[in-house]
């Protein structure tokens, strides 16, 4: 069950079906994560004007932060429809044999995941509002501290449905 | 800005200079974590989803015997962002001396501070 279109049936097995909405949820949350750490990255240990181009963590935390924003947005927004799609059959066929093996502790903490995940879509107009706006100082602190919290909860989120997937993945 | 990371001028982009928006989007980013521990604590989502059956009730529903478990994170999230949504453009009706005057930290000391609650929320998980 879940949310599936039965045309879809024609051209591929139910599992292939999920098992590409969750790679392609996955693969977006890998791209959504990365772009975070490199922007929160930027704030936290900015480089200054003239260092030089330095070694890989210079270069790391040295990208033109703003420029990430708009695509931080959109793959917020995308990586929460791909979640928010393959959770219909989570519910049904992952976390029940989760909680029948007992498993409390993992399912607790995804749900933590998916509130965080709301949580932070409330915040993305904000967000995107601060880094178009960073010529305005009164910005400056509350962009950077969203930026850490955003990425922080991206980790916590990300790291959370990478292991929930170890315990009870596609094809177990 | 003193940094080679941080040196973007503001943008051509209209929404961006809005001070309209702004307060939109910062009541609505201060209203998300407050209305979301409400729905959760409170069970008050907008609707119910049941996946054994793709059924949608309007509120809260219990689960139907023999038809699999109900949702209600959907529910909830709806609640949320719609109740932020109509605190936002209420927000925008404000004179801008007093929407001025909103603390922008508490964008992000908010989902920080609602942390413990949800933590607490989720007690009946957190078994050894």
């Amino acid at each position: 069950m879940g949310l599936m279109p039965e045309f879809v049936l024609d051209y591929v097995s139910v599992n292939t079906y999920w098992t590409i909405l969750f790679i392609v949820h996955a693969l977006l949350a890998v791209a959504l994560l990365g772009a975070l750490t490199h922007q929160a990255a930027s704030v936290l240990m900015p480089v200054r004007v003239g260092a030089g181009t330095g070694g890989f963590v210079t270069r790391f935390r040295a990208v033109h932060g703003a420029s990430y924003a708009a695509a931080v947005s959109v793959l917020w927004i995308v990586t929460f429809v791909f979640g928010a799609w393959i959770y219909t059959k989570y519910r049904m066929y992952v976390r029940i044999p989760i909680e029948q093996a007992g498993y409390w502790k993992t399912q607790g903490v995804f749900e933590l995941k998916e509130h965080y995940a709301t949580i932070g879509m409330g915040l993305l107009p904000i967000y995107w509002f601060f880094w178009r706006n960073t010529r305005d100082p009164q910005y400056d602190s509350a962009r950077k501290w969203l930026t850490v919290v955003l990425c922080a909860m991206c980790w916590f989120i990300f790291l959370t449905g990478h292991v929930v997937n170890n315990v009870r993945g596609f094809g177990s | 800005m003193s940094t080679a990371a941080q040196t973007q001028s503001g943008t051509a982009i209209p929404l961006a200079r809005s001070a309209t928006f702004r307060t939109f989007a910062l009541v609505f980013g201060i209203a998300t974590p407050v209305l979301y521990v409400i729905a959760d604590m409170m069970n008050w989502p907008l609707f119910t989803y049941h996946p054994g059956t793709n059924r949608v009730d309007l509120g809260w529903a219990a689960a139907v015997k023999d038809e699999g478990p109900a949702m209600y994170w959907y529910g909830w999230s709806a609640t949320t962002l719609l109740g932020a949504a109509v605190l936002g453009g209420l927000a925008t009706l404000l004179p801008e001396r007093v929407t001025s005057r909103i603390p922008l930290w508490l964008v992000w000391v908010l989902p920080i501070a609602v942390l413990p609650v949800l933590i607490y929320s989720l007690k009946f998980f957190w078994r050894w």
